[in-house]
């Protein structure tokens, strides 16, 4: 298993400098500059403009940048944020810590309402309790993310008032208080719940249907017929059974979720790594733009990977594949 | 119901009939599947008909014309569902709008599968080092995180190809790594029939061996596919048009219209503006989804209705 | 274990349930709250205490933009931060309602408009407790001349003498700047001009605070970016970078008792702007006109306007322009008929289209420089080109395009067929779309062609900036300053001057509004000689001036002692907060 992982990992490294290659010739081929636009006469002038272009090294050949890019990258160096002026590491590790805490409630929740959920579809499949579950699923599935968001803000935040509207925390609580937490629970579940809304959907979806499969197995008879009551059978042979291969979605929940952040951060104004992103691409913040990027895809890599490992952990023919 | 599906799956199996008759029973027999389909159908042949639908629906059928005069009138007689910010129907944008959403959804879908199948194929078929070759690549783009890239290449392409295919282009090129994965294992497993290895031992070219006798064995999956990819290339486009960076403004879509959601007065003020779009991007999107399910109960032999 | 993890997952959704009962109910309370602020009482309160300040309170103030997070006069970049940077800092220098400049931090004198005296209040405090002297001043200066300073002002230190040496590293300090005691400074500019006073850069920064910072670290630093001291009635107390800053009164400050305790600054999305004034949850805002009407119709909310200092316009490429030479190249043909310009101005309908698309907060503009402004010239003194159809198609018949193959549309006098090209940015704002098409379908209508095309908005200024073919008419929006020199905007030397407009007759008069010989002190004849300048570019229509828009600022019920003119609002010291 060892061997195994570790042949993986190796394997991101070129994965990892290909993307690089990728990641940065696109983003010089984005039409403008962050100095493009800038034509407030009251603030600053062409000279400025010129000058600062020189001195960004905007007008060198690329492949000079590319290397100076990529060998300050190895070295831990982001390079600075043109924008906000400021390395975009620390750019990055003020809104990472939001997004972080947005994906794992997400996680929670998903996971939470997927079990629940769920086991009582499975275990009362076709009854009213299941078609309701179902119905939500379906939902679940089709509304678009941004759809479900814009709906949420309408009502949760600006008709029932039960949720703020933008945000990541009350401002006037002290840190570290218990109450700072609350402020910023309060201030993620809407944001979280619609961001997991589509796994949610898909998870309770796997679960009812597995749970119904292994249900009809031959070691849930024979479980019943040595008398084994049907709710331990459940608990104990049945959910193991069906929450193993739940588990390898951990990876690829990962990945999804790199991509959902953006729209959901959008939506909400959740000052995390998505919507710096966006508004690192909207003013040309190639830096930035470029970090992330490459932030982002190393976590798909690694959550696919985990996947795999996962993976490999329930299921060992995997790993000589 | 399940008993009844079963016994008459059964039944007509002894009449032996092809594996595509009985998929289209079943198909048939799947209500929600059928309903969706015929929602489907509609919306299709509504937004195939909007040049000639336009004028019986709206006094001012043209959909780029800005008027003024008629910003943002709430539903009435003469519009049905109302005039968005620019004094345009609401009704009328709707149904043009579906036929760039669909598509993007449909060219999208068609590049993906054409790419993800040959890729796919050719990697299983092969193996070796091209396999290896292939899925590396495949991995590769499988690993770009989507939206991500999406909004980078779609912001390089802008203004340089006409607004539209960017985008089926860049979701196209992007979102084929899944299909080529599941093509090439089904290939794989296929591969080690005893029919194909006859057919490359009487020296057959691999690309009729492919195309004859391996695809038609994986037509169900790719079919299967191809449904849930055109829901969720659907889903990208108006997710994308929604943020700005998806089909040009001028152009109306789903997406496109949506985005008047961003606009202050219109989320909370202007409902009929922007709910239209939102529902029945959520209804076609569900009726896709149904689709593919009945679909793949139908083409799955092991399955029970 | 089974049993444990069965009990952690209850565990959990009780949490997650009780929670939600729990926002519920603070929900219910805000709701209550603003209700009872609806009341008879509380119109009683405003009326029994107009005009009389109460102490204390927190008022909330919203952001509709993103601030960047440079909270410094040296280094921010978007008008966002100033926005938040006007309530912690303040500058030697004020403009009054009619943009004159008026003493604050310090009084001056000047004989010459070249040798300028500057004297500092005494006993005036940073936030940090140190006491606020002229070598704070020299230190911003020499600061924003250093080589390594990366913030875009320099331009406003440029024309005191030795400041160019000092930035080629020739020189220690800025020879023009001497520094007679802590509280009077002598400056010298290297030539005298009319505006020396209102370009310099007039913000201190505290030279204690920024001890021992390299200046190419600066920007990056916490003195900027979280933990700033400023001069002004508010301290910052605290900073959620991108979503919220505290603020808390300043005790010592130098202008006058401070009237509210707290002021928290809170970034909010646009869409939500409404229904945070509607529900308090915001006290005040500067509003976009999309959102203006929705918050006339509150109760518990003013509207206040003042007239703005920016203008939207419809600009002709008329020439090429080459940055290296800094000469207008070669002229482009398709727009040099001045006639065909004219009709295509009388052929807007600008009232219409500003009440359609800026909800009536704004009016046309019919000159180069905004009405409020204090050179602006009188509409009488220049053409205006009001909305008159049969004019525009009158002007046209004379000029030669005519519809010679009847396809309902002229043809250039040549016969051949003639399509206007109107490129406008795009973003992911969906009006801009439709705000564009309506000006050209307002050319379609007296017979011209016209298409529209939306350019992605980084594109879009390069694509301006360096005459790309592509671009023929064009549209754009840009504010002047304090400062009325329209020079960078204008004169055929510079690269900002888009439509490549080039008139030596009406570069001379901007040339000589600035001349000390000619003009001196004498501000009407000032005003005078922009009048005539404002005359020719209107009768050479460059461009189409459409709008100029108001400032718009929604302000809750609550809040007293606000008022906004042409410069700003008014001293956040003297808001408060109605109990």
């Amino acid at each position: 298993m060892l061997k195994y992982t570790l042949r993986r990992v190796l394997g991101m490294i070129p994965m990892l400098f290909l993307v690089s290659v990728v990641v940065f010739f696109l983003a010089k081929a984005m039409p403008g500059d962050s100095l493009s636009g800038e034509i407030d006469p009251t603030n600053t002038n062409p000279e400025y403009i010129a000058e600062m272009r020189e001195k960004l090294g905007y007008n060198d050949p690329v492949y000079v940048q590319y290397y100076r890019w990529v060998t300050d990258f190895m070295s831990g160096d982001f390079g600075k944020s043109t924008r906000y002026k400021m390395p975009v590491a620390d750019l990055i590790g003020e809104k990472l810590p939001n997004t972080i805490f947005l994906a794992l409630t997400s996680l929670l929740i998903t996971y939470v309402l997927a079990f629940a959920m769920g086991m009582y579809s499975g275990r009362k499949p076709y009854t009213l309790g299941d078609n309701l579950i179902a119905g939500f699923n379906y939902a679940g599935i089709a509304i678009p993310s941004f759809v479900a968001g814009v709906f949420a803000v309408y009502f949760f935040a600006f008709k029932l008032n039960w949720f703020p509207f933008a945000g990541s925390v009350d401002i006037e609580i002290d840190k570290g208080t218990i109450e700072y937490w609350m402020s910023r629970i309060h201030h993620v579940m809407l944001p979280a719940f619609v961001l997991g809304m589509f796994s949610t959907a898909s998870y309770t979806q796997f679960l009812r249907n597995d749970l119904i499969e292994n249900s009809r197995k031959d070691f849930v008879r024979t479980a019943l017929a040595k008398g084994t009551p049907m709710g331990k059978i459940y608990n104990v042979h049945i959910l193991r059974n069906s929450i193993i291969p739940l588990v390898t979605f951990l990876g690829f929940d990962i990945a999804a979720l790199v991509g959902g952040a953006i729209i959901t951060e959008k939506i909400f104004t959740y000052p995390g790594i998505g919507l710096l992103f966006l508004d690192s691409v909207n003013n040309r913040d190639y830096p930035t733009v470029m970090a992330i990027t490459m932030m982002l895809s190393a976590m798909v890599l690694i959550g696919n990977l985990i996947a795999d490992i996962l993976y490999g952990i329930v299921d060992p023919r995997i790993r000589l594949g | 119901m399940t008993t009844n599906a079963a016994t008459g799956a059964v039944k007509r199996t002894e009449k032996s009939s092809s594996p595509w008759a009985i998929a289209r029973r079943k198909f048939l027999r799947n209500k929600l599947a059928m309903a969706s389909t015929v929602f489907l159908i509609l919306v299709i042949i509504l937004t195939l008909l909007a040049p000639f639908l336009a004028p019986h629906l709206s006094p001012i059928p043209d959909i780029t014309k800005v008027n003024i005069s008629k910003m943002s009138i709430p539903p009435n007689g003469d519009h049905l569902l109302g005039t968005d910010k620019s004094g345009r129907d609401v009704m009328t944008r709707l149904l043009y709008g579906g036929r760039i959403s669909l598509l993007v959804g449909a060219s999208a879908t068609l590049i993906v599968v054409v790419l993800g199948t040959i890729v796919g194929s050719v990697a299983g078929f092969f193996g070796g080092a091209v396999d290896s070759l292939l899925m590396r690549f495949t991995d590769f783009v499988l690993n770009f995180p989507f939206l991500v890239f999406v909004i980078v290449l779609n912001t390089i392409l802008f203004g340089i190809v006409d607004g539209l295919w960017v985008l089926i282009l860049v979701i196209g090129l992007l979102s084929w790594g899944g299909v080529a994965r599941i093509v090439r294992s089904k290939v794989l497993a296929e591969k080690e029939n005893e029919y194909v290895l006859a057919a490359i031992s009487i020296g057959t070219p691999p690309a009729k061996v492919i195309i004859k006798h391996l695809l038609p064995n994986v037509l169900s999956t790719i079919i299967v596919q191809a449904t849930l990819l055109f829901a969720s290339l659907i889903v990208a486009e108006t997710g994308l048009s929604y943020l700005g960076f998806g089909v040009p403004q001028e152009t109306p879509s789903w997406g496109n219209m949506l985005a008047f959601a961003n606009e202050p007065d219109v989320l909370q003020g202007k409902p009929w503006i922007w709910m239209p779009p939102a529902l029945i991007i959520t209804a076609t999107i569900l009726s896709i989804n149904f689709i593919g399910e009945g679909l793949k109960d139908a083409l799955n032999p092991k399955s029970q209705r | 274990m089974k049993r444990k993890s069965m009990l952690w997952l209850f565990a959990m959704i009780l949490v997650l349930s009780a929670f939600l009962a729990a926002c519920g109910g603070g929900g219910s309370d805000d709701a209550s709250e603003s209700d009872s602020g609806e009341s008879k009482d509380g119109e009683k309160a405003t009326e029994e205490q107009s005009g009389e300040p109460q102490q204390g309170g927190t008022l909330t103030y919203g952001l509709d933009a993103t601030p960047e997070g440079l909270y410094n006069w040296a280094f921010y970049g978007i008008a966002t931060d100033a926005e938040i940077i006007e309530f912690f800092d303040e500058g030697l220098i004020e403009y009054d309602e009619n943009l004159q400049p008026i003493p604050n931090l310090a009084e001056w004198e000047t004989e010459d408009n070249q040798h300028f005296t500057f004297k500092f209040k005494e006993g005036v405090k940073w936030h940090n407790g140190e006491e606020l002297t002229v070598n704070d001043w020299v230190f911003a200066l020499e600061t924003i001349a250093h080589p390594d300073y990366d913030g875009p002002r320099y331009a406003n230190v440029e024309t005191i003498e030795g400041a160019p040496a000092f930035r080629a590293g020739e020189a220690d300090s800025i020879s023009g700047l001497k520094v007679v005691d802590d509280y009077t400074i002598e400056v010298t500019f290297d030539e005298p001009r009319l505006n020396n006073l209102t370009n310099i850069w007039s913000y201190p920064m505290s030279q204690k605070e920024f001890e021992g910072i390299e200046v190419a670290d600066m920007s990056g630093s916490e003195q900027v970016r979280t933990k700033p001291v400023g001069l002004g009635p508010f301290k910052v107390e605290n900073i959620v970078p991108g979503e919220s800053i505290e603020l808390v009164k300043n005790e010592d400050y130098w202008n006058g008792e401070v009237n509210l305790d707290k002021i928290i600054i809170r970034v909010i999305d646009n869409t939500a702007t409404v229904g945070a004034l509607q529900n308090g949850d915001i006290d005040m805002i500067s509003l976009q006109p999309v959102s203006a009407p929705d918050v006339e119709k509150l109760d518990n909310v003013e509207v206040v306007t003042a007239p703005g200092l920016s203008y939207y316009y419809v600009g002709f490429k008329l020439g090429k322009f080459d940055n290296a030479s800094k000469t207008i190249t070669e002229e482009l043909p398709k727009y040099q008929d001045v006639n065909l310009r004219k009709a295509m101005a009388h052929a807007i309908n600008r009232e219409e289209w500003i009440d359609a698309f800026f909800f009536g907060y704004g009016k046309p503009v019919n000159k180069p420089v905004p009405t409020a402004h204090w050179i602006a010239a009188d509409d009488s003194e220049v053409n205006v080109y009001e909305y008159d159809p049969e004019k525009a198609k009158q002007l046209l018949d004379e000029a030669g395009f005519v519809d010679t193959n009847d396809d309902g549309f002229r043809e250039d006098p040549n016969g051949e067929e003639f399509v206007v090209k109107f490129s406008h940015y795009a973003t992911g704002n969906p009006t801009f779309e439709s705000r564009s098409q309506a000006i050209a379908q307002y050319w379609e209508e007296v017979g011209l062609k016209s298409e529209v095309e939306m350019v992605e908005v980084n594109l879009y200024y390069d694509m301006v900036e360096k005459d790309d073919p592509s671009i023929e008419t064009f549209f754009g929006g840009w504010g002047t300053g304090t400062d009325p020199d329209p020079s960078a905007l204008w004169k055929a030397d510079q690269l900002w001057n888009y439509p490549r407009y080039d008139n030596p007759e009406a570069d001379a008069l901007l040339e000589q509004a600035l001349s000390v010989e000619e003009v001196g002190d004498d501000q009407e004849k000032r005003a005078q000689v922009y009048a005539e300048w404002q005359k020719k570019v209107t009768e050479d229509v460059p461009m189409i001036f459409i709008a100029e828009l108001d400032e718009i600022m929604g302000v809750g019920e609550k809040v007293g002692g606000f008022s906004m003119d042409v410069s700003g609002y008014n001293n956040p010291a003297e808001w408060y907060l109605k109990q």
